[in-house]
């Protein structure tokens, strides 16, 4: 083998390595499922988007805040089964959130300054 | 005074409501949706069957007790009435959580709770010959019937959502009709009503029962090899869930006792 079938190989190598790192990163997710936030409580580190699927047919909403004391940074609509919504959080704190057409539904984003992460 | 018994004759309507909202499944031979097939005659699928039933009936008389002790002012017996219903609430939405997960449960109670409140608005409207009141009212409970049946037809696949909100829709207006009639001071018709009512229930407790069977069919065909088994046996295994079934159980929780079965035996 030359040093250009090296190379390639080594390219190669790289690509898998690299998509094998990406797919072991969990990605911040939230269902949206049988009127509950799951999980219901997120730890993420700053600068992390997280994506809310709903799996409903109906529509919910992620809204910053609870529902007495909305705190107005995102309102988001998911009109139906299947539809997604994302939100970047770049400052550490504490972000609840809930449903607007079902206040009961109550979720909650904790963004971390630190490589930590973790699900609960 | 009138504030209260306004508000009394709310808690009725949306107990009376709950009731209704409850309405998921689709009656047997309801040819709209395509159901279940799974057999309820089996001994724990009868049970649970009979339980569910029990428990939305119960809902509705409850409700319509509720309903007219605030139409008539009689704020103790309102109040009795409005604690026995929000503990059949609570009793019902421990059968869901015991099929569906403490989440489920969680999520449920204030799902039902919320449109109590869209019937108390319309008891309200009644009291107070408030006709714009009383179509808001309708309409928001029409809009949560979709949200009823979402709720189930993501907890359960064989409850399509159309047909569940159709069948809540349907227990709205024959609880309706009740709260009109003790409005007006007609007994014979409002009872009469409160029957047809309670009736109705059957067609949203036998499919919603047959719907968890269809979806859980290991474990109810466990659960009766287990009491088969219990029965021959009967010096064995008598803990908790006895070889009696759930015949001595309060009959108010005989569909939790036996959806929480369902899942939890192994």
């Amino acid at each position: 083998m030359g040093a250009r079938g090296i190379i390639g190989a080594g390219s190669a190598l790289a690509v898998i390595v690299a998509a094998l790192v990406a797919s072991a990163a969990p990605t911040p997710a939230v269902d949206i499922q049988v009127f509950q936030f799951q999980p219901g409580a997120v730890e993420v580190r700053a600068g992390t988007a997280i994506t809310w699927t709903n799996r409903d047919d109906i529509e919910h909403t992620v809204t910053s805040g609870d529902p007495e004391h909305r705190s107005g940074r995102f309102d988001l609509r998911l009109p139906g089964r299947g539809t997604t919504t994302t939100v970047t959080f770049s400052e550490p704190g504490v972000y609840p959130y809930f449903c607007d057409r079902h206040p009961s539904m109550r979720g909650e984003i904790r963004v971390n300054s630190t490589n930590e992460r973790s699900e609960r | 005074m009138k504030q209260q018994i306004i508000a009394w004759v709310g808690a009725a309507s949306v107990v009376m409501l709950a009731g209704c909202t409850q309405s998921m499944a689709q009656p047997p031979g309801h040819g709209a949706m395509s159901m279940p097939t799974a057999s309820t005659s089996g001994t724990k699928a009868a049970e649970l069957r009979a339980g569910l039933n029990n428990l939305f009936s119960e809902h509705v008389y409850l409700a319509g007790a509720a309903t007219n002790a605030a139409l008539g002012g009689r704020e103790a017996e309102f109040k009795a009435a409005a604690g026995a219903l929000d503990a059949n609430s609570v009793a019902i939405s421990k059968a869901i959580g015991s099929v569906y997960g403490e989440g489920a449960e969680k999520a449920f109670l204030p799902l039902w709770r919320r449109h109590i409140g869209f019937v108390v608005d319309y008891t309200v409207g009644v009291a107070g010959n408030d006709k714009t009141k009383q179509d808001k009212a309708v309409n928001d409970l029409v809009a949560y019937t979709q949200d009823f049946g979402a709720f189930l037809s993501a907890a359960n696949p064989n409850l399509p959502k159309s047909v569940v909100a159709d069948l809540v829709k349907h227990h709205v207006v024959t609880l309706k009709t009740v709260i009109d009639a003790q409005a007006s001071k007609d007994p014979a018709r409002a009872y009469t009503a409160l029957r047809a009512a309670a009736g109705h229930m059957q067609m949203i407790a036998d499919p919603l029962a047959e719907a968890i069977v269809k979806q859980f069919p290991d474990r109810v065909r466990q659960l009766d090899r287990g009491e088969r088994l219990r029965a021959r046996a009967p010096g064995r295994n008598l803990g908790a869930r006895s070889s009696s079934g759930f015949g001595g159980w309060a009959r108010r929780d005989v569909a939790a006792a036996t959806t929480r079965a369902i899942l939890s035996e192994p």
